[in-house]
């Protein structure tokens, strides 16, 4: 099946009910997308399918035939971080960073839709996403930060 | 990427500075610096990071130190094959310790290079020169000198914010085989019988193993590995029906040692009931677990010389060496551990994991990689102790404390477990503290700040309720039974910005105190809370804490922000529920931690205070947040707290 990734056409042959999460990981050699819960109730998988925080963990490679699917690795144009990226490093919106590239692509999805999101907003986006290390405070401001800034690092 | 073989400057020394966690085998000298001849520079420590930001920390201050480009230089962490013997990360200690030690190091190799300079840099530069530095503790000056290089922004940011960063459930190995494994579907329970028939017709199957208790698959894909164990069948004989937390908090004082006492000041039985007042209680903090973002995950490579390479994520390569040497039977100069990048510890990522690749691939030949499913992780990673906690105090008229005991029954095998923040700060003449332990029927393990959050919540709650039932203010009951001057000063900063003083509790909004120490450092917050529709909401929490000279204001906030949210979970949501053996609650649906839109207002201070040299930060901000949070829910219901979590025990759903 040819799914595009991060601009890529890619062809697998998998079976198609495998989960997105192991096929980017595992076939694509993309290991942004975290493993977290296999629940859809962490965050840490998602990943943008066209355009919209998709959870990789819980959704069938098969049901990505013909969509664009986007992982963090795929908000890097040029090497250049995202304002998205940019504002997560800047506002130390991490500890140890297992969780971040989820919350980078479900801020990343808001802030296409919502160019100006309040902070009720923006907790609502997120809160499908946990951080065991307690960044939250951070994680707000950084997307705070990076919606004052135009260029969220994708084309879609 | 080391600099091997172009070395032409070698700073060498303990590994340490000071006192502090200088124990066991540490080797009185080894290499901590090199410098290259294209003028790179190599740091090597046994110490992890996993959140903490320590090679961010080393990386700025060396190259500040040195007046180079950060991308000269490179931290090299734990490798046991790279770097000098490390007891472990633990105890909030690398930065003062390890991070002197390096400082010390850098400014070596500066003078060296200036004198160099002086004379007119025309000397063998063939020869390597060594320079060794003592491991004296660092003076307050060193620290001061220290403080200004340790930078803000993540040199390691970007990594994690693109992908790029590996942690050991990403790391893989050409031609790895994937290792799934069959458990025990209750502590306890004994295999019967086990058949791999149909398993072994799964594609990918390579071999059923049973070696050194662990049973499991390896397959040529993870796929494989997970499907050939759901065609394997098996028999247990199950006795974990016992294992159940019915029985607690009961059996934590039934079943528990001859309690271990710590001080014993003055006649106890006198001196409570020498008082006008005497008050007691009973606390209990149950059951919880670490629930890090990744789950455990390792990969083990065996050479046909018998050695043995693992990559892993743990919180010391040296101590997870020890234990895999002493459970595979070999020598730990055989084994090489590589700690990759860790998605979150606390404490808990303990060896099983690794033992149970270097297993697999032994049996089968191949380099295997494990990576635990998040069910696998709640049903087997260790957890924190529960903990039942009894207090009697006495107070004289005038609400002085004339006599404080102690005993606190801390789930574990070792009544050190419970020890970490037991003691009282408070001027009771007569104190008695002591800790017992009790057989636990979990697996238990670390946590951040193991002991002392659990002891602060007994201790702090039952100083609030004391307050409260000889109507005094909660804060005045503390600075009037509190010498210390540095407990004194945090307690009279959350004051300020609080405004305690002005505080309006009405029913259904509470406020609530605490004051603790942990790793050296001093912390006092104050939680405001509303009670409403049956759910407990954490409105804002102030902190003002006490850790002597601060390196890195911003990295310390962050700690102490994640501590309070993680610390505000305990209090409210978490519980590791089990019964028949098994942890009931193996997922995020079940065991509730903290969400964005959870998150209070958080204010921090810190009281930088350059005369105290610096202590602990990634651990002390979470010892007073449960009590802070229990007490401000006890304001807002009226109705005292004795046990955690609290959610529950308000209404069993929040909206």
């Amino acid at each position: 099946m040819e799914i595009s990734i991060n601009n890529l056409t890619h062809n697998f042959e998998v079976n198609p009910e495998r989960l997105l999460l192991d096929v980017l990981r595992q076939e694509a050699g993309l290991t942004g997308a975290k493993y977290g819960c296999g629940e859809g109730n962490c965050g840490a998988c998602t990943v943008l399918v066209d355009g919209e925080a998709t959870r990789s963990c819980i959704t069938p490679v098969g049901s990505m035939v013909g969509r664009n699917v986007t992982t963090v690795e795929g908000l890097t144009a040029g090497g250049e971080l995202s304002s998205v990226q940019q504002a997560f490093v800047d506002e130390s919106a991490f500890q140890c960073g297992y969780c971040t590239p989820g919350f980078v692509i479900s801020t990343t999805a808001l802030l296409l839709k919502n160019s100006s999101p309040s902070t009720g907003d923006i907790k609502s986006a997120l809160n499908g996403h946990i951080c065991r290390c307690g960044a939250y405070v951070r994680i707000v401001k950084a997307v705070q930060k990076a919606a004052g800034n135009p260029d969220h690092g994708t084309s879609l | 990427m080391n600099a091997s073989g172009e070395v032409v400057l070698r700073i060498i020394g303990p590994p340490f500075s000071g006192s502090v966690q200088q124990t066991g085998a540490i080797p009185k000298s080894a290499v901590l610096l090199e410098i290259a001849s294209d003028g790179s520079v190599f740091a090597y420590s046994g110490k992890v990071e996993y959140g903490q930001g320590i090679r961010n920390s080393f990386t700025r201050m060396i190259a500040s130190t040195l007046e180079i480009e950060v991308a000269d230089v490179h931290v090299i962490l734990a490798d046991t094959a790279r770097v000098p013997y490390d007891r472990g990360t633990t105890g909030s200690a690398s930065t003062r310790t390890v991070g002197a030690q390096l400082f010390r190091a850098a400014n070596a190799a500066k003078n060296e290079l200036a004198e160099r300079k002086d004379s007119d840099g025309s000397g063998a530069d063939t020869d390597v020169v060594e320079i060794e530095i003592s491991g004296d503790e660092p003076s307050p000056e060193e620290f001061t000198r220290l403080t200004p290089h340790m930078g803000a922004v993540r040199i390691d940011g970007a990594d994690r914010v693109t992908g790029k960063a590996v942690f050991a459930y990403d790391f893989a190995l050409d031609g790895t085989a994937y290792g799934s494994l069959i458990r025990p579907p209750s502590i306890g329970a004994k295999l019967v019988r086990i058949d791999s028939a149909r398993a072994a017709q799964v594609p990918g199957f390579i071999q059923l193993v049973q070696a050194n208790g662990i049973i499991g698959v390896v397959g040529e894909t993870k796929e494989a590995a997970d499907r050939a164990v759901s065609f394997v069948r098996t028999r247990w004989d199950e006795t974990g029906d016992d294992v159940s937390d019915w029985s607690l908090p009961s059996a934590l004082k039934d079943l528990g040692s001859d309690p271990v006492s710590l001080r014993d000041d003055g006649d106890v039985s006198a001196g409570l009931s020498s008082g006008a007042r005497l008050i007691s209680g009973v606390y209990y903090a149950p059951y919880v677990a670490n629930a890090q973002m990744e789950p455990s995950a390792a990969t083990a490579e065996w050479g046909e010389d018998g050695s043995l390479t693992v990559w892993c994520a743990n919180r010391g390569p040296f101590t997870e060496r020890a234990y895999l040497a002493e459970h595979l039977g070999i020598d730990a100069e055989k084994i090489r551990v590589i700690i990759e990048e860790v998605g979150g510890s606390f404490g808990t990522k303990s060896q099983s994991v690794s033992f149970e690749a270097a297993v697999l691939a032994r049996e089968s030949g191949r380099a295997v990689k494990i990576s635990y499913n998040r069910h696998e992780e709640f049903s087997t990673s260790t957890v924190r102790p529960a903990a039942l906690m009894e207090i009697d105090a006495a107070v004289d008229q005038s609400g002085k404390l004339v006599a404080w005991d102690y005993t606190a029954f801390h789930a574990g095998d070792n009544a050190f477990r419970g020890r970490r923040g037991a003691d009282s700060p408070y001027d009771a003449p007569v104190t008695r503290i002591r800790v017992a332990d009790s057989p636990s029927p979990l697996p238990h393990g670390s946590y951040r700040s193991l002991g002392g959050a659990v002891n602060h919540f007994g201790r702090e709650v039952h100083i609030e309720t004391m307050a409260r039932e000889l109507g005094i203010d909660p804060l005045k009951f503390r600075l009037d039974n509190l010498s210390h001057p540095r407990y004194r000063r945090v307690l009279e900063e959350v004051a300020l910005m609080s405004d305690w003083e002005s505080r309006e509790s009405s029913d259904g909004v509470g406020y609530g105190l605490a004051v603790g120490f942990d790793a050296g450092s001093y912390v006092a917050q104050v939680a405001r809370v509303v009670v409403a529709n049956g759910t407990i909401v954490v409105e804002r929490v102030d902190v003002s804490f006490d850790c002597g000279q601060v390196f890195n204001p911003d990295g310390a906030i962050n700690q102490i922000e994640g501590s309070v949210v993680m610390g505000m979970g305990t209090a409210l949501w978490e519980e590791v529920e089990f019964d028949g053996g098994r942890v009931l609650n193996t997922g995020f649906g079940g065991y509730r931690v903290p969400r964005i839109t959870d998150v209070p207002e958080i204010q921090v201070k810190l009281i930088e205070d350059p005369s105290n040299t610096p202590t602990g930060v990634g651990e002390p901000g979470i010892v007073p947040i449960a009590a802070a949070i229990a007490n401000a829910v006890a304001d807002a219901t009226g109705k005292p707290v004795d046990r955690l979590p609290l959610q529950p025990q308000i209404s069993a759903f929040s909206s």
